[in-house]
């Protein structure tokens, strides 16, 4: 996976495609983009007559697929290998070996019979491209009115990092032999409380925050909030951290943390069923309240500097694009988490293993990738959804796609698993498999991928583009939920030196890949690849002895 | 003579051609070097999912009579004992929500003027122990997520740090 870190592979050109290039040079290029017709979505074909359709210079026929010839721009068809009049024209007249596709302005060598790509062809497409489309909003230069972050993505400061962690905790005197990950203790259930057990069993884990709090950025002894008697939840967060991490291995009961959280969300304190994602929200919110503004520091481009926002928020960026005129307006918009619908199309993977007789929603599956594409998909906004182009100065149908402008640390993924029927006036869920990996690239569904793969993929580097950004995420904790909508169960599994854990709230059990792969998740959690490097030690085994020598300050950091 | 079967052959082909140029380029330009792992792990997903419906399966074990990693068992309800912070009463781990509802004055239940007998309200919080009822997915929330129409997600600002009001 090292070698490729940038985004293309430029494949090596044939030798007919060499030695075009070495007589004719860029010429026939800049003919053909005189020639390129782009259209506002991205797509671009040759269009040699702007009234008439082509004909092939051998047998006048307009059937098949039409290519024209680089040096003569002779149009000829290609219907079946039989019928081929494109390598007609390329044996009858020497040295006429390369061709373009009309349909999609892609090369072609006529002796190799292949499609061929020379990244000064693709750069000529993208030109004319730029020439058509409006200058100040096509997707492409510039785009919005964000300011590029600076922020060096792999630094993410000391106090996140585990070095200095595993420090602290080695200097524990080994007790016994237990060969156990740091950090696991059940949580009791306080009364339909999985829905909370579960987000923090999931939290504790999460490498960049797990570091923070045993490194003690957030000490809830010396907090000046507790102090005063304010409330905290940052402090409160402490306390677990350090009992979970503590070695003692009965369970723990979240009753102040619990008492704290409702004293700040008034709307959610009731001893009833809740939403784990709803929780997730709410804590992260109530966390940032107390640490975003207290920090005057805020970086230059803006982001906040809270350790929620550190670790969990990301930009996502929404394309409008005028079906039109191509005019594309770009909004960015921060989150802390993404929340996917299910793709529901069947796919052909899921008869590997079981041949339903009768397909039903449980028994066919979707996947993250699936789920992924959905969400990046281009969208029609409805009939009734013009919107105003800047450009047209009218109103126009419209195409919709999102994309990721920057990942966070740690992603959370949220399935939306109910359904809501204006008809009916019911929610259900939707216990459907969702399939999802371990290994996770998110480079497909970055901004930069997108927008390429909306021009047709063309090498191309784009402006702040990034091609070094880690993409690149382990899963170390999945929320699953099984039950209906109303009444159900919370579990987390959570991954550890790779081995995987069911944390069902007081019992921690051993449990093997195949019992996470089938489970119904609700809430992935993946983290970047560099805190979470496989089959290597996280954090020291050895448990701890004493909970208050846990956190002896030590001077520096990393 | 043109027949409406030439056209659509001519269509067809030229759908399937676009689509093999188009996979063609991706596959060139390695953009989609994961393919490999991504069938491995549709594959291990099917086998797991397989394997967790096959009835004979013992898979793994639901109830709470297990014995966890540290080699203890635990009963179905939690049965800590601690202070409660709101009024100092000495209360049990998983009966702690419950009372703390009431203690802080909080929850429909609570908050409606309770006419009704102390055994009616201690049958109601029994009934939500930790073997049965958990959690939902809060109605409100779902309305106003799927009424957001695009496949996007509500953006989370946070402006002022307040929650929004869901």
């Amino acid at each position: 996976m090292s070698a490729r870190n940038y985004p293309y592979i430029i494949p090596e050109p044939c030798k007919h495609l060499v030695d075009y290039k070495l007589k004719h040079g860029l010429k026939g290029y800049t003919l053909i983009r005189d020639l390129l017709k782009c259209s506002p979505h991205g797509r671009t074909m040759i269009d040699k007559s702007k009234s008439e359709m082509p004909r092939c210079s051998f047998c006048s026929g307009y059937y098949g697929r039409f290519f024209m010839c680089l040096i003569c721009s002779s149009v000829t068809c290609c219907i079946t290998p039989e019928s081929n009049h494109t390598l007609l024209h390329s044996e009858s007249v020497g040295g006429h070996q390369i061709a373009v596709d009309m349909e999609r302005a892609e090369l072609y060598c006529c002796v190799c019979c292949d499609q061929v790509y020379d990244p000064e062809f693709d750069k000529a497409v993208m030109g004319k491209h730029l020439m058509v489309l409006p200058r100040s909003g096509n997707g492409l230069v510039g785009g919005g009115q964000m300011r590029l972050s600076k922020r060096k993505r792999l630094d993410f400061g000391c106090d996140l990092d585990s070095k200095s962690v595993k420090r602290m905790v080695l200097r524990r005197k080994q007790r016994s032999k237990s060969s156990l990950p740091v950090g696991l203790r059940g949580l009791n259930n306080l009364g339909n409380t999985c829905f909370m057990n579960s987000v923090l069993q999931a939290l504790l884990h999460a490498p960049p925050l797990r570091n923070y709090f045993l490194n003690d950025m957030h000490n809830h002894e010396s907090c000046r909030n507790s102090s005063v008697g304010r409330l905290c939840l940052p402090c409160d967060m402490d306390v677990i951290f350090s009992a979970v991490f503590s070695g003692e291995k009965t369970p723990y009961s979240p009753a102040k943390f619990l008492y704290s959280w409702w004293q700040h969300s008034e709307n959610l304190a009731s001893y009833e069923q809740q939403d784990a994602h709803e929780f997730f929200i709410s804590m992260l919110d109530r966390i940032h309240e107390k640490l975003g503004k207290a920090n005057p520091a805020v970086k230059e481009n803006g982001d906040c500097q809270c350790i929620a926002h550190r670790v969990f928020s990301g930009l996502l960026r929404s394309d409008v694009t005028c079906t039109s005129c191509g005019f594309t307006s770009s909004t960015y918009d921060p989150c802390i988490d993404i929340s996917l619908d299910l793709n529901t199309s069947t796919s052909f993977a899921t008869d590997l293993a079981s041949k339903p007789s009768k397909p039903n929603e449980t028994l066919v599956a979707s996947s993250l990738a699936g789920c992924l594409d959905l969400f990046t998909r281009p969208e029609k906004m409805g009939s009734d959804q013009k919107l105003y182009c800047d450009n047209c100065h009218e109103k126009q149908d419209a195409l919709k796609q999102m994309s990721i402008k920057n990942l966070p640390l740690v992603l959370c993924l949220h399935i939306k698993r109910f359904e809501h029927s204006p008809i009916r006036k019911m929610s259900r869920k939707i216990d459907r498999h969702l399939q999802f990996p371990f290994s996770l690239d998110m480079r497909p569904y970055l901004s930069s991928s997108i927008v390429k793969k909306r021009f047709g993929n063309r090498i191309f580097s784009f402006e702040g583009e990034e091609s070094d950004v880690s993409t690149e995420f382990e899963v170390f904790a999945v929320v699953t939920h099984s039950g209906m909508l109303e009444s159900g169960h919370y579990v987390t599994y959570l991954r550890l030196r790779n081995q995987w854990y069911k944390c069902d709230d007081a019992w921690i059990t051993e449990v093997d890949d195949e019992v996470v792969r089938a489970a119904q998740c609700y809430l992935i959690f993946y983290v970047q690849k560099v805190f979470h490097p496989k089959g290597s030690e996280d954090l020291s085994c050895q448990p701890m002895s004493s909970p208050a020598d846990l956190f002896v300050p030590i001077a520096g950091c990393c | 003579m043109l027949l409406l079967s030439d056209i659509f052959e001519d269509l067809l082909d030229s759908i399937i051609v676009d689509v093999a140029s188009e996979s063609h380029r991706i596959a060139r330009l390695g953009l989609d070097r994961n393919l490999d792992e991504e069938e491995e792990e549709l594959r291990l997903s099917a086998e797991a999912r397989a394997r967790a419906s096959n009835p004979s399966h013992s898979g793994e074990t639901n109830g709470k009579y297990v014995v966890d990693i540290f080699g203890q068992t635990h009963p179905a309800i939690a049965n800590e004992i601690f202070e409660c912070m709101n009024c100092g009463r000495s209360i049990m781990a998983g009966r702690f929500a419950p009372h703390l509802e009431k203690c802080m004055g909080k929850g429909r239940k609570a908050r409606l003027k309770s006419t009704r007998s102390t055994t009616a309200a201690q049958n109601r919080y029994s009934r939500g122990s930790p073997l049965s009822s958990q959690s939902r997915f809060s109605n409100s929330t779902t309305i106003n997520r799927l009424s957001n129409g695009s496949s996007g997600i509500a953006g989370h600002e946070y402006s002022n740090g307040k929650l929004e009001e869901l």
